[in-house]
């Protein structure tokens, strides 16, 4: 009866080396039916409230797209890399709009669950995880904004567009990475969120959304170069617009800091997973 | 005396230490500084071992605060031990509190799926035991519907079904037993009984002597975070009550 020896039960990981950290992901795939259930638990909830429900994840980008444009591309005239402006702004403001809300979104996702974390063990990540992939829903509507605008200037998506999920598993990686420490620090201080916000607004202009990189002076790439939401924008604009592959070097530094990000942002959760329902 | 492989649950010298923290980084960075601790820490459970066999049933008695629930928490594995070591063997559903993870806009039926997959199920265990979940709530007429439209009753019988229903070899309960009227109470207490003579390992918190004496075998009573008696549930129950002045005893 190997079943019937006490197994020593730390389901609240208090070992993180680099074993357990594959252990923990181990874990976490073993349970993704509750992260899919999860996912749609969260996307039930998000616009369920409010009168237009879904209509916002369409008006949201739309609204956004066309005032930037009106703004940036009429009044003061900004350049777009020879595209239309509205196509041009519309391809870095959905990833942009998916990082940024999701990472607020997943910030909040343990908070926000404390009546489950408190009553019954599951891996912990799965909500914050499950609060960025809803945003995947918002991200898809946004896509169908995208497809009527590439018809209205009829400008096809080219054929490098293949690197699209490439790109977007990176941001993936990098949006959960990173918001593992933040959803775990906001149980301790709530000033987290808050910080999230105005970080957010700080990080929109410092990545080339509203303007193209080639505007930048080269004496301040680098602060481009440590921005995977910069490297990954860019490259969104090459494959869907532009016709070109993403820069080899630039897509492999966005892989790297995502991944370090992901390694140490998980590495913190875990080992703050065991204080979380001591929140009393 | 049973060898330590029939042991279910083992606490080997749990301590649980609670400290109230800053929730606000204006009163954490002048605690910094200061180098005070906000509040004195808490001790939630003292140095407490414990062993409970396969098929036990203890019941767990004591005042507020005397660390009932933590223990619950702890074989549940929502907290860490601050000193000490809990082992547990076997899935642990908790009856903590039912449909703790319901959402009101999801139906009856997705919110069976979700508080299975929380609980441990795969997929296919919660399809397997779907229909016995639905037929046990006395649901069928109402598993499309969204719960926020079932009464509290409703909601709490699902809550129920889909947690005794999860095959656990360890079952928590934390005062439910008195779920919807008294039909269904008679049906849970039936099945809780079944899962006695089945050989389930049962946790039962209470501050109802009666519960805990028509239900355990095995008593343990906890004050301040430490074992006061330990021993048949009558004995143990009957123990603590002496201790209870005689008005508290009738409420």
């Amino acid at each position: 009866m190997a079943r019937a020896q006490p197994i020593p039960r730390q389901p609240i990981a208090t070992a993180t080396g680099p074993l357990d950290l594959l252990r923990h992901l181990a874990e976490f795939w073993r349970r993704r039916d509750l992260l899919w259930h999860m996912t749609i638990r969260h996307l039930r909830g998000q616009y369920k409230q409010s009168v237009l429900g879904y209509a916002w994840a369409f008006l949201n980008p739309l609204a956004q797209m066309l005032t930037l444009s009106f703004v940036f591309a009429t009044l003061l005239r900004f350049p777009s890399q020879g595209l239309p402006y509205a196509l041009f702004v519309l391809v870095g403001l959905l990833p942009w709009m998916f990082f940024s809300s999701g990472l607020s979104s997943a910030t909040d996702s343990v908070s926000g669950a404390m009546n489950l974390v408190t009553k019954v063990y599951f891996p912990r990540e799965i909500l914050p995880v499950a609060a960025i992939n809803t945003k995947i829903v918002d991200l898809l509507f946004g896509l169908v904004i995208l497809a009527g605008l590439m018809v209205v200037y009829n400008h096809p998506p080219t054929e490098t567009v293949v690197w699209v999920p490439l790109l977007f598993a990176i941001q993936l990686i990098f949006t959960a990475g990173l918001s593992f420490p933040l959803a775990a620090l906001n149980l301790y201080f709530h000033d987290v969120r808050y910080l999230v916000g105005v970080v957010l607004t700080l990080w929109f202009y410092l990545t080339p959304v509203i303007y193209p990189i080639e505007q930048v002076p080269s004496k301040y790439h680098f602060i481009f170069d440590m921005n995977p939401n910069a490297l990954l924008i860019n490259a969104y604009r090459r494959v869907i617009l532009l016709d070109d592959s993403p820069a080899m070097d630039r897509l492999l530094l966005g892989l790297g800091i995502a991944v370090g990000t992901f390694v140490v942002g998980y590495f913190l959760f875990k080992k703050m997973e065991a204080g979380f329902a001591d929140r009393i | 005396m049973q060898t330590a492989s029939s042991a279910a649950i083992e606490f080997r010298n749990v301590t649980k230490r609670f400290q109230m923290r800053e929730s606000s980084l204006r009163e954490f960075v002048p605690a910094i500084f200061n180098k005070r601790e906000a509040t004195p820490p808490f001790y939630a459970l003292q140095d407490v071992s414990f062993t409970v066999n396969r098929g036990e049933t203890l019941g767990i008695i004591g005042r507020n605060g005397s660390g009932k629930s933590t223990a619950l928490k702890l074989i549940a594995g929502v907290m860490a031990p601050t000193q000490g070591t809990v082992l547990v063997g076997g899935r642990v559903s908790p009856l903590i509190e039912l449909g703790a993870g319901f959402h009101p806009d999801l139906t009856g039926r997705e919110n069976v799926h979700l508080n299975g997959s929380i609980l441990g199920l795969s997929g296919q265990e919660i399809d397997d035991q779907f229909s016995a979940i639905v037929e046990f709530a006395e649901l069928q007429e109402f598993i499309d519907m969204p719960v926020k439209r079932y009464s509290s009753g409703m909601y709490m019988r699902l809550g129920f079904a889909v947690a005794v229903h999860s095959s656990p070899n360890i079952l928590l309960v934390d005062e439910v037993l008195s779920v919807g009227d008294a039909f269904f109470q008679d049906k849970c207490q039936q099945r809780m009984h079944d899962f006695k003579q089945q050989g389930m390992t049962i946790v039962v918190v209470s501050h109802s002597a009666e519960t805990i004496t028509s239900f355990c075998d095995r008593g343990m009573w906890l004050d301040h975070g430490r074992v006061v008696a330990d021993g048949p549930a009558q004995q143990v129950v009957d123990d603590y009550m002496a201790t209870v002045p005689q008005h508290a005893e009738a409420g």
